[in-house]
């Protein structure tokens, strides 16, 4: 049987032993393997000193008791600090094994990309509409009537050496419109709220051009149609001046000047300063400073009459009621927009054209 | 046109710099391509618009810059001195066709055939024609001076000194100045003489009666001829000569009178020759003078800004217009002969528009009077590329001409054109893939791409009995790897799961309901025949989708399996989704059992979900399909198959006891299918 002072010495050795034995713990299964060896209940030489203090006299075997527990105390922070201590040690080092490359490429979700024209069409779509204007699709397989006789182009009239015009066969007569102004016709005589109108039409026309840097056999064209009473020249103005601020910014000057079209009169050409050079004259505006944008003009009165005729009365009075019409290319914004330098790039589908368009 | 300032100078002072009267003139109308240099002359190049006949010439443009600047227009010098024995005596007209020609002028002039002198040669150089001799010279410096076409004939080769002005007899023939023999059509006028014909009428003389270096004696022709006339012969004829550009446009009617007294008087001018009295003028379908009203309060209703009455009045003068006395609110205007293109009160107000100066009105925007907006099919086709868009896909836009022959039979039936610009491009598309998307392949294949991810949204024409119906269509194309290429892993291609899947993706997206597959009795002839499926969409078919046909594939060159779609959208279009009506979450818990099935491959997956989801009962909510494999160990013609099964209730948590009776409910349904059952 140990005596006070031999089982003091004990717990000297024994504190020394563990301090050892914990500094020497690598991992965590060491740090149980120490607990085990003196903590543990059956074999644990803690746990065997404490059995043996029965023998001692009450007041020994109460002082050694408190120094015992002291002991298991102090050995179970022991314990809790190296396990601590190892398992930060642990997380670092898998921290470390985790680190990877982040100069590699990142792992991108395939892109996708709108049509440049129909990119460039939304936008217009969205500043008319911001305007109050419908949108309206009209046929791209037209009859003479809606294409020009109805916009005062009526067969021989010299205006449509302007056109050059792709017929189907079948001699229905059917034509591909040579451009979107059928658009007006055919809403005037469908319209839902009469004489009151406010449209773009926009869409896919043809001319038979054969295709070079600016000439595409298919193209794309906005019209716009406003018709209403006191409908005016200057509305017109206002009008396209807005768009086109709208559309390119509003340091632009926009110009315009008269020109002639069998269904407007008084007809006008719209000239943007040229967005490249400023104004100042470069290559894309060939030296003058302006861009054609846009022919423009009053709706004729014959075109209102051609519309009544059809439909059998009189809805558009010319008396009562005036309206201004536009009509622009849609791959002209588009060119101008992305300095695109060749027209048929649009419809030749190269991917490696078609992903330079990004917003 | 090409005016020379110096030409311009002999009728109107010209007050500012070349650049400045460039501007005005094309802010007045008159488009001012470029300002050329010629010998220390400027040279303005004028677009001139097609109704604006009366300013292809410098006279014309004069009368517009003296409005522009507001100096005075001086006259024609038309003076001459006639000499010898009348004109009449030598030459005889007669007019057998007015609805050919309203009004004949002649004149006959004793020449001395001599090159132009050099002032007459340098203009006509810096206006673009080629200086010939002095009589032919002066026909040519006319137009171009004063706007009228004439023509001389050497009187000698004129027989029994007679010109007949009739319509051709059909199969008439003649040999045109230009060398060419010409058969002529009924509807094609002519100046003849007794008995065969001399020129095409307005268009071109003819070689028979040539002016040459024995010429002596001139019969001077300038006449107005009916627009519509000369233009179907010109069309006929396939000609477009300077005098037949002007005639179908409609010339002036007093023109005639003036071109013939001009180049007298410039012929006596340069000592080449002079006129014999009298200027013979047959005018037998005298044209009515014309007249519009104008209310000038017209005026600001159209433009949107005012323009002072005495503006209005100086703008209307200068051009020629007469103003009668009238009343205050509404004037009578008299046009001149010279502008065929106004005749109502819109183009008298046009012309006061331009010439006051379009950049003097206000900017106003018209009140509104609805809102504006898409329709909703409108903004539903947006979705539909906005949501491709977003799932990796690059839109494209093809002709909507096609090669007949390339398309061939393997699309419906096309619309061709009566008058393609070549074979590669004579019908309309009646589909979009073919060839549209595949050739949009080929074309990235053979820049060495292969990830190929494309759609196009637009229309497809069906050829139906004469008549063409336009159907808005959306097509898909998928080749070559899945995904981008990365560092990580080598994407796997795709495939024709991958077309399904967007097409699915985008109705759930769109809240289109559902898209079903229905097995084609009728694939498209380029599809594979075991993977395509029709697709069907509110119980209609309203498309296809596939893995392209390894023969057509071989044919278009395409490297990967290439996976195509392609639907008819009016009605999907047409449908108009209701916004999603929000369902409460679910309070209680689900449970779920996994299954695993072995059945015939032949099984469809459909036929299989659907006897699980009968024989389920209603708490069975959900039945997935989450692996399936073929191949060893699994037995040949069969197929391994584990399904998911979810089991909810809204009002309550299921009992281990129910779910477990509703799954041997499925496994004895299966058992009795034929499947067997391999785990739980």
């Amino acid at each position: 049987m140990l005596g006070l002072h031999e089982i003091r010495d004990k717990v000297r050795a024994l504190r020394a032993e563990i301090d050892r034995a914990l500094d020497e713990a690598r991992d965590g299964s060491a740090v149980q393997a120490v607990r085990d060896r003196y903590l543990g209940r059956k074999s644990g030489a803690v746990t065997a000193l404490l059995k043996s203090l029965s023998g001692l006299p009450e007041e020994a075997r109460r002082d050694a008791g408190r120094e015992l527990n002291a002991l298991k105390q102090e050995v179970e922070e022991r314990l809790e600090t190296a396990r601590r201590r190892i398992g930060e040690r642990e997380r670092e080092s898998r921290l470390g094994r985790e680190r990877v490359d982040l100069t590699l490429p990142g792992r991108r979700p395939a892109a996708g990309r709108l049509h440049p024209l129909t990119a460039t069409r939304h936008d217009l779509e969205d500043i008319f509409v911001a305007m109050g204007y419908e949108v309206y699709d009209s046929p791209e397989v037209e009859d003479d009537y809606h294409c020009f006789e109805a916009l005062n182009m009526p067969p021989d009239h010299p205006a449509r050496d302007m056109q050059d015009t792709f017929y189907l066969e079948g001699g229905s007569g059917a034509l591909l419109r040579s451009h979107t102004s059928p658009g007006q016709i055919r809403y005037m005589l469908a319209n839902p709220h009469p004489p009151q109108v406010r449209i773009i039409c926009p869409g896919k026309c043809y001319r038979r051009d054969e295709p070079d840097l600016t000439h595409s056999p298919m193209f794309q064209q906005v019209e716009a149609l406003v018709v209403g009473p006191g409908i005016t020249l200057a509305d017109l103005k206002g009008t396209v001046q807005a768009f086109l601020h709208a559309l390119f910014g509003p340091q632009y000057p926009v110009r315009f000047r008269s020109s002639f079209f069998p269904y407007t009169e008084p007809s006008v050409e719209v000239d943007l300063a040229c967005i490249a050079c400023g104004g100042g004259g470069c290559r894309v505006c060939k030296g003058t400073g302006w861009l054609e944008i846009m022919g423009s003009g009053m709706v004729n009165p014959a075109v209102f009459e051609a519309v009544n005729h059809r439909l059998g009365r009189v809805v558009y009075d010319p008396e009562a009621v005036t309206g201004f019409a536009f009509g622009l290319g849609i791959e002209r914004v588009a060119i101008l927009r992305h300095g695109v330098e060749d027209i048929r790039l649009f419809y030749e589908n190269d991917l490696r054209f078609l992903e330079q368009f990004r917003r | 046109m090409k005016v020379p300032l110096s030409w311009l100078r002999e009728f109107v002072d010209v007050p500012v710099e070349p650049r400045k009267l460039a501007d005005d003139l094309t802010a007045a109308g008159l488009a001012v391509d470029a300002v050329e240099t010629h010998g220390g002359d400027a040279v303005l190049d004028i677009d001139v618009t097609t109704n604006r006949v009366d300013c292809m010439n410098v006279y014309g443009v004069a009368r517009e810059v003296s409005v522009l600047y507001d100096r005075p227009l001086r006259p024609l010098e038309l003076t001459m001195q006639e000499a010898g024995p009348p004109a009449a005596e030598a030459l005889t007209v007669s007019v057998e066709a007015p609805d050919l020609c309203p009004r004949f002028c002649a004149r006959v002039l004793d020449v001395r055939l001599a090159p132009s002198p050099a002032w007459i040669r340098d203009r006509l150089e810096m206006v673009g024609v080629r200086p010939i001799a002095n009589v032919v010279d002066l026909t040519n410096y006319v137009m171009m001076e004063m706007g009228h076409p004439s023509h001389a004939f050497d009187l000698a080769k004129v027989p029994e000194a007679r010109l007949v002005i009739r319509w051709a007899r059909a199969g008439e023939r003649l040999t045109t100045l230009d060398g060419v023999h010409r058969t002529l059509t009924a509807r094609t006028g002519v100046v003849a003489g007794p008995q065969a014909a001399l020129g095409v009428a307005g268009v071109m003389g003819g070689a028979s009666s040539e002016v040459s270096e024995d010429t002596r004696v001139v019969a001077l022709e300038a006449a107005y001829w009916e627009p519509l006339a000369i233009r179907r012969a010109a069309k006929d004829l396939g000609m477009r000569t300077e005098a037949s550009h002007r005639f179908e446009r409609g010339a002036d009617p007093e023109g005639p009178v003036a071109a013939t007294a001009r180049i007298a008087h410039l012929l006596a001018k340069i000592g080449a020759g002079r006129a014999r009295p009298g200027l013979i003028d047959r005018y037998v379908a005298p044209r009515p003078v014309r007249t519009a009203l104008l209310r000038p309060r017209r005026i600001e209703h159209v433009l949107g800004g005012p323009v002072p009455g005495e503006s209005a009045r100086r703008i209307l003068t200068g051009l020629g217009f007469g103003l009668g006395p009238g009343e205050r609110d509404q004037v009578t205007v008299t046009i001149p002969t010279w502008r065929g293109d106004v005749s109502r009160e819109v183009d008298l107000v046009e012309e006061v528009a331009r010439h006051h100066g379009l950049d003097k009105l206000p900017f106003t925007i018209p009140p509104g009077y609805h809102v504006g907006g898409l329709e909703p099919s409108q903004a539903l086709e947006r979705a539909i590329r906005v949501y491709l868009e977003g799932a990796g896909l690059t839109e494209v836009i093809n002709y909507s001409f096609v090669s007949d022959a390339q398309a061939g039979r393997l699309v419906p039936p096309r619309a061709r054109l009566l008058n393609p610009l070549s074979d590669e491009l004579d019908a309309l598309r009646s589909s979009l893939v073919v060839p549209g998307l595949l050739r949009a392949l080929q074309t990235n294949l053979r820049q060495g791409r292969r990830d190929v991810r494309l759609f196009e949204v637009g229309r497809v024409f069906r050829a139906d009995r004469g008549a063409v119906e336009e159907v808005p269509t959306l097509a898909i194309l998928l080749a070559g790897p899945s995904r981008p290429v990365h560092w990580s892993e080598k994407p796997p291609p795709s495939d024709v799961f991958h077309v399904k899947g967007l097409l699915e993706g985008l109705t759930e997206r769109l809240g289109l309901g559902d898209l079903d597959t229905a097995g084609s009795a009728e694939p498209p002839a380029f599809l594979h025949p075991g993977q395509c499926a029709a697709v069907v969409w509110s119980g209609k078919r309203i498309g296809w989708l596939g893995a392209v046909h390894p023969d057509v594939a071989a044919a278009w060159e395409l490297r990967d399996e290439t996976l195509v779609a392609e639907l008819h959208l009016p009605t999907v279009l047409a449908s108009q989704p209701p916004a999603p009506r929000v369902r409460p979450l679910p309070r209680f818990p689900a449970v779920t059992r996994d299954l695993s099935v072995l059945c015939d491959a032949s099984v469809a997956a459909e036929r299989l979900v659907a006897w699980v989801r009968e024989a389920g009962g209603e708490s069975l909510r959900a039945v997935a399909i989450v692996d399936r494999y073929e191949g060893a160990p699994v037995p040949a013609g069969k197929v391994s198959v584990t399904l998911t099964l979810r089991y909810q209730d809204p009002a309550r948590t299921l009992t281990g006891d129910e779910v477990q009776a509703s799954v041997g409910r499925v496994v004895e349904e299966l058992r009795r299918r034929g499947a067997e059952i391999r785990g739980e």
